[in-house]
């Protein structure tokens, strides 16, 4: 990590700087022709009232200021953390998981991979239809093995304490994807340091403990990064199990709109209420939250995170 | 150097792959003229969210369109994808790539005249067609006393009931005669409760659930005789104590005397979200009433034409109480910066007038909003008739331009209500709070 | 051989009797109690992630009748294999799926060459400001899309892609936030000795990033192919917003027609979503061979 006073560059750094331009040259130009004026253009927006057509009104800071008495608002931020706050480690463990299970050196394991990504390929929309059916109080397939397992009846899309479970759920389908990423690092660590180990007498749990998990810590981060971001931004899977559209008008977002999440509560003052700055101000609140959120974990990462190089 | 002419074949002809891909995939301006068009017409482009077979009734209209015309051919686009539908627009809108007709939701055309994106109709002389349409329709086409659409189809809500449930739960079905007026409500509390049924401590058959289905906030608050919104003072009401009267006894008390959670869990169980059609509850047989409209009927029809039910009025609190309901349905409207409006509007005209309405009517048995049509009885066989009777003393939602924002703080409301979570009154008042904060940016809207 | 012999006399022992081959006695006496635990998890976790693909593929074969039965079969009762070709002639599947394919292929071809690209330049080159700007990067994706949408269909509409594939593939070429993090967390695991080792021998960057470190990143780069390419396949908001000629739609906006205003042809929106995963799944498999060639970075990393 080298941090070289801005303006007094040296000979070695102009030249790192000359050799590494054309590689990152494709995320410049595109950041700037795609990337900046939209980002810059929602925070402009944020200080107007503007319905998407026609004429901007300045309003200065009074989207925000509204931001923080719009009960709506506090309930969906706090539907979102919460939701995140349950999806990433589950999420985490269950890539993981399936990570382990998918690098076994079983003759047909190529079957066995391409059963569990398959879900995480299947489209959402048709897949939270199905989801909706394994998820019925009385004849899904998930309440019949908690009954088997003596657990208590849940009414998964019904009752608000359980929906946003219900959504970790659907996520854990996709679990197939973030396995994948673990799968590749698992392959990376090199297969002589569990022989060596295993001939100490170390058993498989701290072969893991002690090998495996400090190589994929990396990885881990990435996970937690990409969950995290994926998490506050979720929109989606809520807006489809709750899509009610009876005379084409829809009900609360889940119970007590317990499924009501950030990115979906912006979607609709956006494009419902014709309320784009609002919208912007919005956006602008969540970035504030996740680079917050981000810096926390990259801040944390540095206790427990190993690489190789750099 | 090596390392710049490297890099530049591989730029060169990744560059070289996109503009071919590009030509493959552009070239809109100089498309042939659509079959079927008259020779001389320039082409309207008219945008609809409608899926088969709704929109196949529509593709029969703009043929038919097309044949007659001189001027103008219209080329049919389905844009699928209900909530999305105004991104859609008004991203197209904005940047001068949007379509010249567009079939918009009828209850939205305050909210979107209000931000800017439809065109007003009056240029065109639109005014002059207000007597041929139901009022209520024509009513929610205006916005601040100009017209911005073209009323389209509609639709209606009654009470449906299934004969064989409560005849065998011993209930007198005859009281239930619409020629006898809209039943009460107590007398129809009383029916259900006789046709509801556990098994093994969970409901499975419940007699009437007053909020599923169309049971609506403005449902009950219209049976009830509320008003959801005062001109003159340019202010939402929902806490008008019809409407919290109508909450606290269809929402509040109606849930409890039943069981909260026995009935949220019966409903996940029989009524989950996106259900087809041919698993609803009515049509199974786990409800005896069911407040829903006139689509229901094609549906029956389709997946269950042997069902013994029969329609009514929506009961009222007080016998002799006027029946109420509310209409819904779509509208034909030239959003902003449309490229061929003339056209568009020659089109319009023609798919809203009485030849096209009769169409869609017969091939979707929908209601059309043309008065004319409605004393046309051939087009409403069986119980669709009774929808039709309706007609003049249906409502229509306020036309305000925070339509679809009220309408979720009512819905907010009245899950608190049947949630138990909240007192009607309270719930209402935040609503009404909410609301005339953000309408009031909009008064006066006369 | 002898050793076997003398073990068959001994009563009650628990070699297998007189196997025909040592690698059958390998097979019975060690590999398959080895493998057993794992292939009974394994074969656990398959029914339970293709539990949806079942309920999908069985509700396709339903016939509309037996999708009146509430709770649903777990087995239907006669194969309505006709679905599959009504839901196929219900929309233009050919077309859609042909304009699918082609979003795909050129979107995960753009994620394959720009993001190791930008990746190497943000792992294995210390120049100043790096980080900030990576920092940047990553900040990007911290803003949710809805809010870009107006912005930037303004863009394209200046620049007359509207109703064109452009404004989905082009940006692909410029880099994914997602995957330029993946792949600079895999570049950063690799050890600075592999490119020291390269420079001293006399390699430009260029050289380095395509003749050593590329071929090491190899799963990664397959991870991003599988999941640029999946990503683009179900792509739907991008697609409805740019996209105004229906002969251009892809598959996952062709199956919002199976979605009426009150209802839903549900086993033929699962004939449907069936259909649409096979290629997905047979890319997959293409794919996954790099995971099973493996990398042996064990010589270097020692």
């Amino acid at each position: 990590m080298n941090a070289a006073p801005r303006f007094h560059l040296t000979k070695a750094d102009r030249r790192n700087l000359r050799t590494a331009a054309p590689f990152i040259l494709p995320w410049v130009i595109g950041f700037f022709a795609f990337t900046l004026y939209p980002i810059v253009y929602s925070l402009y927006l944020s200080f107007n009232r503007y319905s998407g057509i026609g004429d901007a009104q300045p309003v200065g800071l009074s989207n925000y200021r509204h931001l923080t008495s719009d009960p709506l608002f506090w309930k969906s931020l706090w539907n979102t953390l919460y939701y995140t706050g349950l999806a990433v480690p589950i999420g985490l463990v269950v890539a993981i998981v399936l990570a382990l299970a998918m690098n076994q050196r079983v003759r047909e394991v190529a079957i066995y991979r391409a059963a569990i990504y398959l879900p995480s390929i299947l489209p959402l929309f048709a897949l939270t239809f199905i989801f909706i059916v394994l998820l019925n109080p009385r004849f899904g397939f998930v309440n019949y093995l908690l009954t088997l397992a003596h657990g208590p009846e849940i009414n998964w899309l019904g009752d608000q304490r359980w929906t946003k479970m219900s959504v970790v759920l659907l996520a854990q389908l996709g679990a197939g994807g973030p396995a994948l990423i673990f799968l590749a690092s698992l392959r990376a660590v090199p297969s002589d340091l569990y022989e060596s180990a295993a001939l100490d007498g170390a058993g498989a749990l701290r072969r893991f403990r002690h090998i495996t998990l400090p190589l994929i810590t990396p990885v881990i981060l990435y996970d937690l990064i990409y969950g995290t971001i994926l998490g506050v931004q979720i929109f989606t899977p809520a807006y489809i199990p709750v899509g009610g559209t009876s005379g084409g008008a829809a009900y609360t977002a889940g119970p007590d709109n317990s499924l009501l999440f950030y990115v979906f509560y912006l979607y609709k003052n956006a494009f419902q209420y014709s309320d784009m700055g609002y919208a912007s101000a919005m956006a602008w609140v969540l970035f504030v939250i996740s680079v917050v959120l981000a810096l926390a974990i990259m801040r944390w990462s540095k206790y427990w995170v190993y690489y190789e190089a750099a | 150097m090596s390392l710049l002419s490297r890099r530049g074949w591989k730029a060169s002809l990744v560059f070289a792959s996109i503009v071919l891909a590009a030509c493959g995939g552009g070239g809109t301006s100089t498309a042939p003229p659509l079959a079927g068009c008259n020779s001389g017409t320039t082409q309207a482009t008219f945008w609809t969210s409608h899926t088969p077979p709704d929109s196949d009734s529509l593709k029969h209209i703009v043929d038919a369109f097309n044949k007659q015309s001189t001027t103008t051919c219209v080329k049919l686009v389905q844009v699928p994808g209900s909530e999305t539908d105004i991104a859609k627009l008004t991203t197209a809108v904005r940047s001068g790539t949007g379509p010249d007709v567009y079939m918009l939701d009828r209850f939205t055309v305050a909210e979107r005249a209000a931000a800017g994106v439809l065109t007003d109709l009056s240029a065109y002389g639109a005014s002059s067609l207000a007597s041929n349409f139901v009022s209520f329709a024509w009513a929610e086409a205006n916005f601040k006393g100009k017209p911005y659409a073209l009323p389209f189809d509609t639709d209606t809500r009654a009470l449906y009931y299934r004969k064989d449930l409560l005849q065998a739960a011993g209930v007198d079905i005859s009281a239930l005669d619409p020629a006898k007026g809209p039943p009460t409500i107590d007398m129809i509390r009383t029916m259900a409760n006789k046709v509801n049924h556990k098994t093994g401590g969970a409901y499975d058959v419940v007699g009437f659930i007053p909020y599923i289905n169309q049971g609506w906030h403005y449902t009950w608050g219209f049976a009830y005789g509320g008003s959801f919104f005062d001109a003159a003072s340019c202010k939402v009401t929902p806490n008008d104590p019809k409407i919290v009267q109508a909450f606290k006894d269809m929402f509040y008390d109606w849930d409890k005397a039943l069981g909260v959670d026995a009935v949220q869990t019966f409903l996940s169980s029989y009524s989950p979200p996106n259900q087809p059609a041919q698993q609803d509850p009515f049509l199974q047989g786990h409800l005896g009433f069911v407040v829903t409209g006139d689509w229901v009927l094609g549906q029956i029809a389709t997946y269950k034409p042997d069902l013994a039910y029969g329609v009514t009025y929506i009961p009222v609190p007080h016998a002799g109480d006027a029946p109420a309901t509310w209409a819904g349905g779509w509208s034909m409207v030239i959003p902003k910066g449309a490229k061929n409006d003339k056209g568009g509007y020659e089109f319009m005209k023609y798919i809203t007038g009485a030849e096209g309405q009769k169409v869609y009517t017969k091939e979707t048995q929908h209601t059309p909003t043309i008065k004319s049509l409605a004393s046309d009885s051939s087009l409403f066989p069986g119980q669709h008739q009774f929808f039709i009777n309706q007609l003049p003393a249906a409502h229509s939602r306020p036309p305000l331009p925070v339509g679809a924002f009220y309408w979720d703080q009512l819905s907010t409301a009245q899950d608190a209500a049947v949630r138990n979570t909240a007192d009607p009154a309270t719930a209402l008042k935040a609503a009404a709070d909410a609301t005339n904060a953000k309408l009031s940016a909009f008064c006066p809207l006369t | 051989m002898t050793v076997l012999r003398e073990a068959e006399k001994a009563p009650g022992s628990l070699v297998i009797r007189r196997p025909a081959r040592p690698r059958l006695a390998r097979f019975f006496n060690k590999t398959l109690p080895e493998s057993l635990g794992p292939r009974l998890i394994l074969i656990l976790m398959c029914a339970l992630f293709l539990l949806p693909f079942w309920s999908m593929a069985t509700a396709a074969l339903k016939t509309t009748q037996e999708l009146s039965t509430f709770p649903p079969t777990f087995f239907p009762q006669s194969f309505a294999w006709g679905n599959f070709s009504r839901a196929v002639n219900y929309i233009p599947f050919g077309t859609f799926f042909m304009n699918s394919v082609y979003l795909t292929f050129w979107i995960a071809l753009g994620a394959a060459i720009s993001n190791p690209l930008i990746a190497y330049g943000f792992s294995r080159i210390n120049w100043p400001g790096r980080d900030v700007v990576f920092g940047i990067v990553m900040a990007t994706i911290f803003i949710p899309f809805p809010v870009l949408i107006v912005a930037l269909f303004d863009i394209f509409a200046r620049l007359h892609w509207i109703d064109t594939f452009l404004p989905m593939i082009i940006p692909a070429f410029f880099g994914n936030p997602f995957f330029i993090f993946l792949m600079r967390q895999f570049f950063l695991g690799l050890p600075n000795e592999i490119s020291e080792a390269a420079r001293i021998d006399g390699a430009n960057e260029l050289q380095t990033f395509m003749y050593i470190i590329l071929p090491l990143a190899r799963p990664a780069v397959a991870v991003v192919v599988i999941f640029a390419a999946v990503a683009a396949w179900g792509e739907f908001l991008a697609p409805l917003l740019y996209l105004q000629d229906e002969s251009k739609y892809p598959l996952s906006i062709g199956l919002q027609f199976y979605r009426q205003e009150h209802d839903v042809s549900y086993n033929l929106l699962m004939a449907a979503s069936t259909l649409i995963v096979i290629p997905v799944v047979a890319l997959f498999l293409a794919f996954q061979r790099f995971f099973i060639e493996g990398v042996t970075v064990g010589s270097v990393k020692g």
